[in-house]
């Protein structure tokens, strides 16, 4: 049985290209690429950290201060506004804060790795 | 009647779409060239299934603030999808997860491997969208449940056959918009009119129709191991990230899915939370799954209640149908390379094989409650496609044995859990068994890790390239930054 792998089309051969592959593979290179990802890690990890602590802060909260968990707010519990629309903005600032440091990781990498 | 509609709309658009795609690589992930908010409602839209449209209300309804955690973990799911995966999958310039691991790891056996755990992986979460068919056409039409399933495959086949992945793109992204105005429009006219009413709760919210025990803190943790790490495995979800131009764009494309997520949980929270207040009833008399559908006759009534359970209808079925094709094309996509050898008539026979086989065995089966059985699906990813993920991406030491032992592993503990809790029946389950994940994701990622310390020798030569491919900003560089 023969195999073939599909793969879309590769895009304009690229000049600098091949010297930016050449400067990756030597030894300076991959000491940046290493540096890079662990910056990377580093930063996914801490969100994720974080955000699980907070996660987990929210039961404990509604746990630790007695009858909060009955107060109401226009007739809705306050703990269903907590874990049922609470945590969203929680997640979503975590990734929005993830999104842009990841993307400046990168734009440092970029002016190490010398691109132009 | 509204059925009709949606398929009909579904299968409309995939037929349009069948114009623009012409090539292979159009049919595998649209040749990459989505934009980030179309991309992202289509990811919305493939994702909210059977589970989300009608499970979570339905366990909000039987468990109260327990099953809370159900949309949190859905939700947070994509968090680290967006955090550890998103950018270095779509740089690895993979078409599936099989094509991920073989080009990490430089091994076909553990290609062949992480196939066959991507295909069953994709069957087990088939079937829920099939007994969710199954149950609204039972409620609604009153038709056998059979019919509800087959109906949904065949307009899968039909879509998925004719106009492959780009057409998908636009059919699940047109599918997202349609379940939230399902699911939203309704349960804003209950409230209003409950409120303009002033009719006063049957029961206050903190009420137990079920007198279900609360979960422990054990099952609420474990629940959330499978949901946080399941989603990043789940293979409908990752063919999606290919069709992203760059790593960047598919962060970009993950943080508006977050987005749109977030406002999508709010509502089947609050049909649930309507459910326990107005209509305990549905609960004790087993039908909690029902509740999206059977809330707005029940409320509302007469033809304004006619219409609102039309639109709840419409929208079940656009959970199903949109899950269904988009599990179908990326089982299609791993099925037709690795058994038939690629190109768009392999796909089109394999779309067919991918939607049939689970067909058969949601119809010898019977529904449980829909988000649980779905929340099973994620711990069983969560212990096998997620650590060689996760530590394929970060980690320089995966060695091929080593994710070949962990997959293994995590399919044995996981499925056998699975099979073992079957038999014991839900009353009979110890807690732990019925919720696997916080022991068997871990088993997974510890053997995974001390199998490949034990063989070092195996880590690929390729490693240092594949990494740094993996990491590094694409080179026709990213101008908005």
């Amino acid at each position: 049985m023969t195999r073939v792998r599909v793969t879309a089309p590769r895009s304009a051969p690229r000049p600098a290209g091949e010297s930016r592959e050449a400067a990756e593979e030597s030894e300076v290179g991959q000491v940046f690429v290493r540096s890079l990802i662990r910056s990377q890690l580093r930063l996914a990890l801490v969100v994720a950290i974080g955000f699980m602590l907070i996660l987990s802060a929210f039961p404990l909260l509604l746990a630790a201060v007695p009858g909060l968990a009955e107060t109401r707010i226009a007739g809705v519990p306050f703990d269903w506004i907590l874990l049922g629309a609470g945590i969203y903005p929680v997640i979503g600032l975590s990734a929005w804060l993830f999104y842009r440091t990841a993307a400046r990781n990168e734009a440092r990498y970029r002016d190490l790795a010398g691109d132009t | 009647m509204a059925l009709v509609v949606v398929s009909l709309a579904t299968a409309a658009i995939g037929f349009y779409g069948l114009r623009i795609s012409r090539t292979t690589g159009d049919f595998y992930v649209a040749s990459r060239t989505v934009r980030p908010w179309w991309n992202a409602s289509a990811i919305g839209g493939e994702y909210l299934s059977a589970a989300s449209f009608l499970g979570v209300a339905g366990l909000i309804l039987l468990s109260g603030t327990d099953a809370l955690w159900f949309p949190v973990g859905y939700t947070a799911g994509y968090l680290m999808l967006l955090l550890f995966v998103a950018a270095p999958l779509r740089r690895s310039g993979a078409y599936t997860i099989p094509d991920f691991t073989e080009a990490r790891l430089d091994s076909r056996a553990v290609r062949r491997v992480t196939s066959v755990v991507v295909v069953v992986v994709g069957w087990l979460y088939i079937v829920p969208q099939l007994h969710g068919a199954a149950l609204t056409i039972r409620i609604t039409t009153g038709l056998p449940a059979w019919v509800g399933s087959a109906a949904v495959v065949a307009v899968v086949c039909l879509t998925v056959v004719a106009g492959g992945m780009r057409s998908i793109t636009f059919v699940q992204a047109f599918q997202f918009w349609l379940k939230l105005t399902a699911i939203a429009v309704p349960v804003l006219f209950i409230v209003f009119t409950l409120a303009g009413d002033g009719s006063a709760a049957v029961a206050p919210a903190v009420v137990n129709p079920t007198g279900l025990a609360p979960a422990g803190p054990y099952q609420n943790i474990s629940l959330l191991v499978a949901l946080l790490f399941g989603t990043l495995g789940l293979p409908h979800v990752l063919v999606r990230f290919y069709t992203n131009p760059d790593g960047h764009s598919a962060r970009r494309t993950t943080l508006i899915v977050l987005g749109l997520l977030s406002v999508f949980y709010l509502f089947p929270t609050a049909y649930g939370l309507v459910g326990r207040m107005f209509a305990p009833e549905l609960a004790r008399s087993g039908q909690a799954d029902a509740v999206v559908l059977l809330l707005p006759g029940q409320l509302i009534g007469g033809t304004a209640g006619d219409l609102l359970s039309a639109l709840v209808v419409a929208g079940a079925f656009a959970a199903f149908l949109s899950t269904t094709s988009g599990l179908v094309v990326s089982l299609a996509g791993v099925i037709s390379q690795d058994v038939l050898g690629g190109g768009v008539r392999g796909f089109r026979l394999a779309a067919v094989v991918s939607a049939v086989v689970p067909l058969g065995f949601a119809v010898m089966t019977d529904s449980l409650a829909l988000a649980g059985s779905v929340g099973l699906v994620f711990a069983f990813t969560a212990s096998t496609v997620c650590p060689v993920l996760l530590l394929g991406i970060w980690w320089r030491g995966l060695t091929d044995a080593g994710a070949i032992a962990g997959m293994v592993t995590g399919a044995v503990l996981c499925g056998g859990a699975m099979v073992w809790g079957t038999v014991l029946g839900a009353a009979g389950t110890p807690f732990w068994l019925a919720q696997p994940a916080a022991w068997t994701v871990p088993a997974a990622f510890a053997v995974t890790v001390l199998v490949s310390w034990g063989t070092k020798n195996r880590i690929p030569l390729t490693m240092a390239r594949v990494m740094t491919r993996l990491h590094t900003p694409e080179r026709p560089l990213v101008t908005e930054r």
